[in-house]
């Protein structure tokens, strides 16, 4: 609410209130000024805060007085309380009566006998039930008749005096079953594990809990599964026993596999890319069949027809959009609202790193075409167009060295694993990017290429595509050379 | 309800802290004990004229002021085969014929009943300076007690004490208490053991204990070996000097004996001998960060150390070589070598005979407490041992509380805790209950 009167303040414009007439006629009139001034007094008194009753004027004074800025939010404290806030001016110390302290006998109610002992209480508690009482927290132990033993808790091993033995040492210790078994007298009883000691109690807790069932109480069934204890402490143990040897040794193991593991995430990930190569090159070819369908009956001055074309153009490139692709993504200017220049549309977009964008000007200059071409509309898209081929080539350029040098690679791999033997490559996968040039029908080569290194999802007439896509921008810049 | 402690609530109870090398007293509630008594006795026979008796009596009355100087001589009896016995620093310092030397501990149980009640007696009359039916009583013992002692110990202090209530509880309980723990390893290196205890939840794990007696008292013999057979010193107590001169560093030392000397026992003499080498002991050597070294020891200062008697010498890499024995047996002469572990040993095989499930707490809490772990460097190297030790899937913490005090009293200040803590009054065994069930149930309600 303070911001925009602050803004009314600067730009030296009256309160809400006045600015109605102010804006309606350009004249001012003394009644206005002197009619935008009054308001303004009045809103200001308003605003100035009430000091709390009881505030030192001074303190008041430091607190607003030097800017009439609106109070703090802050809370005050004003006004509330006996005290009446700023009112008490100084701590009512040694004011209040002395609660004396005294030196008296307590028995403990926690405790079965009456000791009595002597502390320092207040006199006003005197005769309280003692504090620290009510932390005394027993655990309530399973009990059975001579009957209940003979007839469901006999167990295999166990003894009644042993059983007892037990429960009375649950109760001592509270159910801390490793003090249990280190107080567990071995010279009378067998010598039992924790897991054993466990299985005993918690199956004594189940069968006397079914015997004792109470319908009104959802009682928790008790299970404790022994063998699954003693298997998984078994094998703690090995964990624990490991010599620093095996430790190291299992370290390196550890190592190894994180590093197989990376070399085959980053070989999947070559593979994606490349896959992602070939669909949008696909998808461009497509769409140019399209276009070639739909343009040629028409003349190419046909303005209809080209704004069509370019919608037409304008949605392929949406498609590649959501594939990611490859080739240059110009930003969609009809979305871009406003006036721009023509030759915008030409600029590339900032995503195409500064490799490409050389490789683009070095491919033009080769194809004596100008880098900044006159923008009209027909030359902007066709020329858009061109790079957008160009950087696909380039990139396909880029993934058949790689596949080549991965090939020679696993070929001295092979080598020197088994020397001796050469590895024959087969004819058909050795690239022949001249071949290609030459015959746009038998581009299978390098597809075949690029199937090497893993695209065994792709069907076949998917690669066809591909392969004669690539063969169809070799093509185009050919022409486009002469 | 007292103010001050959260949940503490003090009744005035005392409580008492017996070890190898002394007896810690004082109130619950503070932070250090009133008095340490040292668990050796002078005794002598009292074939002295009774008048010079009595003087003794006198002059030693004298000295009853609170602090840890307290001394006195107590005459029991009238009869001449009767013993004087001489209690506290300050009596026991004292040069006298035929006084005789002795301890009422052995193994961290309390051997002498005899001794041991008149060491009560002092405590009470000059520490505690009041009643003992107004006290109720905890008493610590060693984790590895016997069922006879602790019930002999209870009778001792409902009969002869009438005191009002009495609890026993294991020092090493009480040590990891005074560090904030109730579950952990507590390594106790005291007098005349180190010894490894699990603490799990205030109970301590009987069968893990592992001892050895690698600790206080072995360094001071391997001091005096060192400094009486090696460098040929001889030692004098400061009670024979009568007066001494300054000498240059090595020098042989010059120093008169004291007139009227009385004729003193051999055991007493070694006893002030032994003294002199605990100071040396405790302000010269150190133990070395990393395992002992010659070559890289070898540079390190040496530090200058005087005699009582005057003669002082600079001492390098013995300052290492001594305790070393305690981290690394190939240094320990003696002859049943092989059948003591050091520290870091005894660690690990007391985790090691735990539970596995509780193996992780105990490396994630080992508390040091105990005078011996007061040697230079102790810690770090306790520290550094253990660490290469653990297994790398259990985080290890090396607790020690950071002052002397408190890690010489370690069981003392967790006595004075527990016996304030408002929850513990219910645990008390009473007067009541004691004579209605009798001795036997200190171990059922003490575990």
């Amino acid at each position: 609410m303070a911001s925009s009167a602050d803004v009314r303040e600067i730009m030296g414009l009256g309160p809400a209130g006045g600015t109605p007439e102010g804006g309606g006629g350009s004249m001012v009139t003394k009644e206005m000024i002197l009619a935008m001034d009054r308001p303004r007094k009045s809103g200001k008194k308003e605003v100035a805060p009430k000091r709390p009753e009881g505030m030192a004027r001074e303190l008041y004074n430091l607190l607003y007085n030097d800017s009439k800025d609106a109070p703090p939010i802050v809370p005050t404290d004003s006004n509330r309380g006996l005290d009446q806030g700023y009112k008490s001016v100084k701590a009512k110390l040694g004011m209040r009566k002395v609660r004396p302290w005294k030196w008296m006998p307590f028995t403990n109610p926690a405790r079965k006998d009456s000791l009595v002992l002597y502390h320092w209480r207040r006199g006003q508690d005197e005769g309280k039930e003692y504090p620290f009482a009510k932390f005394n927290k027993r655990l309530e132990m399973p009990t059975y008749t001579d009957m209940e033993y003979m007839n469901h808790l006999e167990s295999d091993g166990w003894t009644r005096e042993e059983t007892d033995h037990l429960l009375d040492l649950c109760q001592r210790f509270d159910l801390r079953f490793p003090v249990i078994h280190d107080r567990y007298d071995r010279q009378t009883h067998k010598n039992r594990s924790i897991e054993d000691l466990k299985e005993r109690y918690y199956g004594l807790c189940e069968k006397l809990e079914i015997l004792h069932a109470d319908p009104s109480k959802v009682s928790k069934p008790y299970v404790y599964d022994g063998e699954h204890e003693r298997k998984r402490k078994r094998q703690l143990e090995k964990l624990y026993n490991r010599t620093p040897e095996e430790v190291e040794e299992e370290e390196m193991l550890k190592n190894e596999l994180r590093k197989i593991e990376a070399k085959k995430r980053e070989r999947e990930k070559k593979t994606q890319d490349l896959q992602k190569l070939i669909a949008q090159a696909d998808s461009t070819s497509t769409i140019k069949t399209d276009k070639k369908t739909q343009s040629s009956p028409s003349t190419p001055s046909n303005k209809k027809k080209s704004s069509s074309s370019q919608n037409k153009n304008a949605g392929g490139s949406k498609d590649i959009n959501s594939m990611e692709a490859a080739g240059i993504k110009f930003p969609d200017q009809k979305s871009n609202p406003g006036v721009a220049l023509r030759s915008q549309r030409m600029k590339l977009p900032p995503s195409v790193g500064q490799k490409k964008s050389k490789a683009i000007e070095q491919l033009l200059q080769e194809l004596k075409v100008e880098l900044q071409p006159m923008p009209t509309e027909e030359i902007c898209s066709e020329f858009n167009e061109l790079r957008s081929d160009l950087v696909l080539l380039y990139e396909l350029k880029n993934a058949l060295a790689t596949c080549e040098v991965e090939l020679q690679t696993c070929k001295m791999q092979y080598e020197s694993l088994c020397p001796g033997k050469t590895l024959e490559i087969p004819d058909k996968l050795k690239p022949n990017p001249t071949l290609a040039l030459i015959k746009g029908e038998k581009p299978r080569s390098i597809s075949d290429v690029i199937d090497v290194v893993g695209a065994g999802a792709t069907p076949p007439m998917r690669k066809r595509k591909a392969a004669l896509e690539q063969s169809n921008v070799l093509k185009k810049i050919k022409n486009k050379n002469y | 309800m007292s103010g001050g402690v959260y949940g503490g609530d003090e009744v005035g109870a005392l409580v008492f802290d017996p070890g190898q090398f002394s007896l810690r007293v004082g109130y619950a509630g503070e932070d250090s004990p009133k008095s340490e008594i040292p668990s050796t006795v002078g005794v002598s026979p009292n074939d002295a004229p009774s008048g010079s008796a009595s003087a003794h009596a006198m002059e030693t009355d004298s000295n009853a002021t609170a602090g840890a100087t307290t001394a006195t001589s107590q005459q029991i009896g009238a009869g001449p085969q009767e013993k004087n016995f001489h209690l506290g620093v300050v009596a026991l310092a004292a040069a006298r014929k035929a006084k005789e030397t002795m301890s009422y501990v052995r193994d961290g149980m309390i051997e002498d009943w005899d001794v041991f009640e008149k060491v009560l007696d002092h405590a009470y009359k000059n520490v505690i300076q009041s009643e003992a039916e107004l006290h109720p009583v905890l008493f610590s013992e060693a984790p590895w007690n016997q069922r006879a002692k602790r019930e002999k110990l209870t009778e001792l202090l409902f009969e002869k004490y009438q005191v009002p209530a009495f609890f026993l509880v294991k020092n090493a309980v009480l040590a990891a208490f005074a560090n904030g723990r109730s579950t952990g390893l507590v390594v106790d290196s005291g007098a005349t053991y180190t010894a490894a205890v699990p603490v799990h939840e205030g109970f301590v794990l009987q069968n893990a204990i592992v001892k050895s007696p690698l600790a206080g008292d072995y360094v001071t013999h391997q001091c005096l070996n060192f400094l009486e057979q090696e460098k040929k010193i001889e030692i004098v107590p400061p009670y024979m000097i009568g007066g001494k001169e300054e000498v240059k560093m090595g020098d042989p030392p010059k120093w008169t004996r004291r007139s009227n000397l009385p004729e003193v026992t051999q055991s007493w003499h070694n006893y002030m001998k032994r003294q002199v080498v605990q100071d040396f002991q405790s302000s010269v050597l150190q133990v070395s960060d990393a395992p002992y070294d010659e070559d890289s020891l070898s540079t390190i200062l040496h530090y200058p150390y005087e005699f009582p008697n005057g003669y002082n010498n600079e001492y390098g890499m013995e300052r290492f070589r001594i305790p070393e024995a305690l981290f690394d047996p190939a240094y320990n002469k003696s002859p049943n070598a092989h059948s003591m572990m050091s520290v870091s040993h005894v660690v690990t095989t007391s985790v090691g005979m735990c539970d596995i499930d509780l193996r992780p707490a105990l490396y994630g809490s080992v508390v040091v407490t105990g005078g011996n772990t007061l040697l230079q460097g102790f810690n770090e190297r306790l520290n550094r041992d253990l660490s290469v030790k653990t297994p790398t899937n259990m985080r290890f913490k090396l607790i020690a509380a950071n002052g002397p005090q408190e890690r010489r009293f370690g069981s003392w200040i967790g006595g004075s805790i527990l016996a304030s803590l408002g929850s513990f009054q219910q645990m008390w065994i009473s007067k009541q209950e004691y004579e209605e069930s009798g001795k036997s149930q200190v171990d059922r309600k003490c575990p």
